[in-house]
């Protein structure tokens, strides 16, 4: 029973330790020292020796009164929002910017949590790319500073296609005709955000609307959609899309075109330079990229991503953060910065006429004005998850897809009630 | 007895309080009640308290975030006539049965495995014991890996060629099933390796001598006798996976009819938040999770009672 | 007397060893090759991954595609990881602590001394924890916030503690209960108190028990994902726990997953967990001989 005994003792007097050394350090709502700013952004950039961090070190070197941190937050983007919210919910001045995903703006917007630029958007607007420009407005202000953005790129294996196909058609007819060893074409089809970018690249392509510019109208056709449906639909059934295309997001695409089990890919260009890095990979030297198809073959049309910086509406220093979110998006050092060392496509259209040596920039700068970005209504959450979940199973085959369609509309003109 | 003895020899031994006082002291009655106090009070305060406010927040109709009013048993109604509710009802009703099921076959298994002596018995406890340590947030995103045509590592291994596990609805259950079996077998096997031990040595061996076998020993003399520790496992393992989320999430993201209560739930307070709607889903799935653990309850609560008076005899 | 001494000895319930077979003890081989492979054979697959460089071996269903390098585990170490490791060990161990001594004094009570309306507190105490836990965040967050627990490890164990202490208390009333009452009314007659009849008596001989409840509270509090990941987000050298870093985990560049550091910190994970668990499983099974009741 001694034993015992001695034993229960140190554990109490551990525990006892344990307890009284809690490490001390900024509890959650962070102080700010002075005019210290706090840049609440994530993923892989933000990083030390990230792009980010390099860029609030350029802003620190030439404003030292009011110098900016990054507080890092993880790399998924649902867990940011999550984060960000709970911190602008409880209208804590923790951050000063937030790093928003773009289709974030309304729904931050209406519910009071960001600061307006009205009275910088002349400066911001003249220097933006339009669709990243819009992606920051709602209800016809200006609610953030566009940063970085995104657009999809199709990547398709040299050494198997000769020319790139300007029509879907022709992409599936030549992802058919192979030898049946190489997958057709990967995409993210897995039943998620992406899922809905993919097939509004579709839509649009074809031709199709979803709101006006003030989202006050649903323009939705839903001919137009049905079609886009239907031949995703087949191209599942047909073997056009390669086998995992129905559970794949961002990086199981990568990995199928990578590993060379498929011909085609769409993608954000973040892949390019993972690929070139990849010796071991049959697409490596083998690989090059084009804008998306369309039904027709003119033009083409790809769907925004990135992030924009916004001033939250509980930050103690709301002057200098709107500098800095300004000066981001204009100062041409900073935007040419983001190109050339972390290769995260800038929103400063100028700059792209510096980069035309850059293969993956110059074709962007030949696709971002044509980019969409999609509605910045408060209500896109659930008119995304209304999406994913009428579509998906139509286009797997699972529901009828007219009915599908129509719940979309609905969804829709649901929302703009 | 309540009378105070003289100390004697024995009770100078050091670790005996000083002169206990049996009739000045607390009564059993009260002492039950201090005894229960400090778990009660640290329950309720930390865990019973949201769940009031949930139940509040519930009767309250939101759009989006913006409160517009009374609702009373609106979002009840609303949700119990949503058929998005009742898919995933089934879902989560079928995996718990299935995965539950499977669970206790495999840990009763483990567990009388785990009792044997035998060389490297060491080992394969612990080896028994690795699904379950391993950190949830990884187990799924390992077992996705695993399933998914890309890379199709089990496809590779079992040379499936190009099976969509995770595309298909029926075969996305499957999977989600496997790896929740996998993952909490274990925790199943513990619980009834430590009843096991609680089983007299005498019994089984009084048996054996009596003639019989294996099987019969099992099932008429272990498992009786293991009943207070199968009700405990049965009902947690229930209860948690009523309440999958993560491996639901990682795995399939709720496609194919793969969306479980919490995932629904989940839905409606993070990703489209509607406090109202979102606390309604909270306590549907709250009462119907009670509902199933109380009848797990009753049935432990009348083994606790015979469980005193008859002990090991 | 002397039979309640025999009765209670703790040695388990292990058959008496027979003269077996040849063919019986291939099976017997056989059927742990099964589960040990089927325990393993995942976690092979983790080792292996962790050890891979470059995009092409991550991502090959073969688990002998190399090339083969460290430079993961050096990866996840350079992030800090062994102080989300302190922080996890500290809140889990402190959980498991006060589970185990508040818990059993509850469940002590729920077994034996006169409680009226037992099934009731059962339940309530059942119910407790029933509630979907991502629901509860928002409310709980607002409060530890305004209290000042936000980021530290307080914030952590409190409730953990709380949401773990159902199934302790149930798991230590049903050890609790099977211990025969004449045992402590022998000790009673000795004099000893209603807590040091529990303390030496009861507590001892259901020892199987409480370190299963132990281990159990112990790995659900170093799992835990959803309180951490809202209470404790970043600052790993503050509070950040394990599997809320290794969510946090980014690659090179945006959208990539970093596969071969995730399951190089689960492998770091996994290890001490497994010497802890050896460590509990030993006292589960080896059982304590009876040196409470006096001979």
């Amino acid at each position: 029973m001694r034993k015992s005994t001695r034993w229960l003792v140190v554990g109490g007097a551990s525990a006892l330790i344990v307890a009284a050394c809690t490490p001390a350090g900024d509890d959650g709502g962070g102080e700010t020292a002075g005019g210290e700013l706090v840049w609440a952004i994530g993923g892989a950039e933000a990083q030390p020796g990230g792009v980010h961090q390099q860029v609030a070190e350029l802003w620190n070197e030439e404003n030292p009164e009011t110098p900016i941190r990054i507080e890092l937050l993880p790399e998924a983007a649902d867990q940011q929002r999550e984060q960000q919210a709970l911190e602008l919910q409880s209208e804590g001045s923790g951050f000063d910017v937030l790093g928003m995903d773009v289709i974030w703006t309304g729904e931050y917007a209406e519910n009071g949590w960001l600061e307006s630029l009205e009275d910088v958007r002349d400066e911001i607007e003249e220097a933006s790319i339009p669709g990243a420009f819009e992606s920051a407005t709602w209800g016809g202000e200006l609610w953030a500073a566009p940063y970085n953005t995104n657009a999809g790129l199709l990547y398709y294996r040299s050494d198997l296609v000769d020319t790139p196909p300007t029509t879907w058609d022709q992409l599936c007819q030549t992802a058919t005709q192979g030898s049946g060893e190489i997958g057709g074409f990967i995409g993210q089809g897995a039943q998620y955000e992406g899922f809905v970018v993919n097939w509004l690249e579709y839509y649009w392509s074809a031709g199709g609307e979803l709101f006006n510019d003030d989202q006050s109208e649903v323009l939705f056709d839903t001919d137009i959609a049905a079609r886009a449906t239907q031949f995703m639909a087949d191209a599942i059934s047909d073997g056009c899309y390669a086998p995992g295309f129905n559970t794949a997001q961002e990086e199981e695409a990568r990995n199928e075109f990578q590993q060379g089990n498929a011909m085609f890919m769409r993608n954000w260009p973040y892949v390019y330079s993972l690929i070139e890095q990849d010796t071991a990979s049959p697409a490596n030297g083998n690989f090059d990229i084009a804008p998306l198809p369309t039904f027709d073959g003119d033009g083409t049309i790809s769907a925004l991503g990135g992030f924009n910086n916004a001033v939250s509406a509980f930050s103690d220093n709301i002057d200098a953060a709107k500098d800095f979110v300004t000066w981001a998006a204009t100062n041409e050092e900073a935007q040419s910065m983001l190109a050339t060392e972390g290769s995260v496509p800038p929103t400063m259209a100028s700059v792209y006429d510096q980069l035309a040596d850059d293969p993956v920039m110059s074709l962007l700068g030949e696709i971002l004005p044509d980019a969409k970005p999609r509605p910045p209504a408060p209500s896109w959450n659930e008119i995304s998850v209304e999406m994913q979940r009428a579509l998906f199973p139509a286009v797997n085959g699972q529901t009828d897809i007219q009915e599908a369609v129509e719940q979309v509309r609905s969804a829709l003109e649901g929302a703009v009630e | 007895m309540t009378r105070v003895r003289p100390a004697t020899a024995d009770e100078t031994r050091s670790d005996v309080a000083p002169p206990r006082r049996r009739g000045s002291g607390l009564s059993e009655r009260a002492l039950a009640r201090v005894f229960v106090a400090p778990s009660l009070i640290l329950m309720a305060l930390v865990a019973l308290f949201p769940v009031l406010y949930a139940v509040v927040l519930s009767l309250f109709e939101y759009t989006r975030r913006e409160r517009q009013g009374f609702a009373g048993l609106g979002n009840y109604v609303a949700a119990l006539s949503d058929d998005r509710f009742w898919s995933a009802l089934w879902f989560t009703i079928v995996f718990t049965v299935t995965s539950v099921a499977a669970e206790f076959v495999i840990g009763l298994g483990f567990a009388l495995l785990m009792n044997q002596t035998f060389r490297g018995r060491g080992i394969t406890r612990a080896a028994i014991l690795i699904p379950w340590v391993i950190p949830t947030v990884i187990a799924a995103q390992m077992w996705f890996f695993m399933f998914n045509v890309t890379p199709g590592f089990i496809n590779s291994v079992f040379g499936l060629g190009d099976f969509n596990w995770l595309g298909q609805p029926g075969w996305a259950t499957f999977a989600i099933v496997f790896a929740d079996v996998w993952k909490t077998a274990p925790f199943v096997a513990l619980l009834l390796l430590a009843g096991l031990q609680t089983i007299p040595v005498e019994i089984t061996e009084s048996a054996m001598v009596d003639g019989a076998g294996r099987w019969q020993r099992l099932w008429y003399i272990t498992l009786p006798l293991l009943r207070p520790a199968i009700l405990v496992a049965l009902l947690f393992r229930t209860v948690d996976a009523l309440r999958v989320y993560d491996l639901v999430a990682v795995m399939t993201g709720g496609a194919f009819d793969t969306e479980s209560l919490s995932v629904l739930v989940q839905q409606y307070v993070v990703r489209t938040p509607d406090p109202g709607y979102g606390s309604a889903l909270s306590t549907l799935t709250f009462i119907l999770i009670l509902g199933i653990g109380l009848v797990f309850v009753r049935a432990l609560g009348r083994d606790i009672a015979i469980g005193r008076t008859e002990g090991a005899r | 007397m002397s039979d309640t001494t025999t009765t209670m000895t703790r040695k388990a319930s292990v058959p008496v060893p027979r003269p077996v077979g040849r063919r019986r003890l291939w099976v017997k081989a056989a059927t742990l090759l099964v589960i040990l492979s089927w325990c393993l054979f995942p976690f092979l697959w983790l080792v292996m991954t962790s050890l891979k460089l470059g995009d092409r071996a991550l991502n090959s269903p073969d688990l002998f595609q190399g090339p083969f390098g460290l430079a993961n585990y050096r990866n996840v170490f350079e992030q800090d990881f062994h102080l989300n490791l302190r922080n996890s060990l500290a809140v889990a161990t402190m959980t498991t602590l006060i589970c185990i001594t508040v818990g059993s004094l509850a469940a002590y009570a729920l077994a034996r001394l006169p409680l009226k309306r037992r099934l009731i507190l059962l339940t309530g105490v059942l119910a407790v924890s029933l509630f979907p836990p991502v629901a509860l965040v928002p409310p709980l967050y607002e409060v530890w916030r305004s209290i000042g627990l936000l980021n530290k490890w307080e914030g952590l164990y409190l409730p953990y503690t709380a949401f773990e202490l159902p199934l302790t208390i149930f798991i230590l009333t049903t050890f609790y209960a099977a211990i025969p009452k004449e045992l402590e009314e022998a000790a009673k007659v000795d004099g000893a108190t209603p807590f040091q009849a529990f303390y030496k008596v009861v507590f001892p001989l259901a020892a199987p028990g409480v370190f299963a409840a132990g281990i159990i509270i112990f790995v659900a509090a170093w799992n835990e994902f959803l309180l951490a990941s809202t209470f404790a987000p970043r600052n790993p050298e503050i509070a950040q726990t394990v599997p809320v870093a290794i969510a946090a985990f980014t690659g090179q560049v945006e959208f990539q997953r970093p596969i071969g550091t995730i399951t190089a910190a689960c492998v770091v994970v996994v290890i001490p967990m497994v010497v802890v668990a050896l460590l509990f499983q030993r006292r589960i099974v080896a059982g304590l001989t009876a040196g409470s009741v006096k001979g």
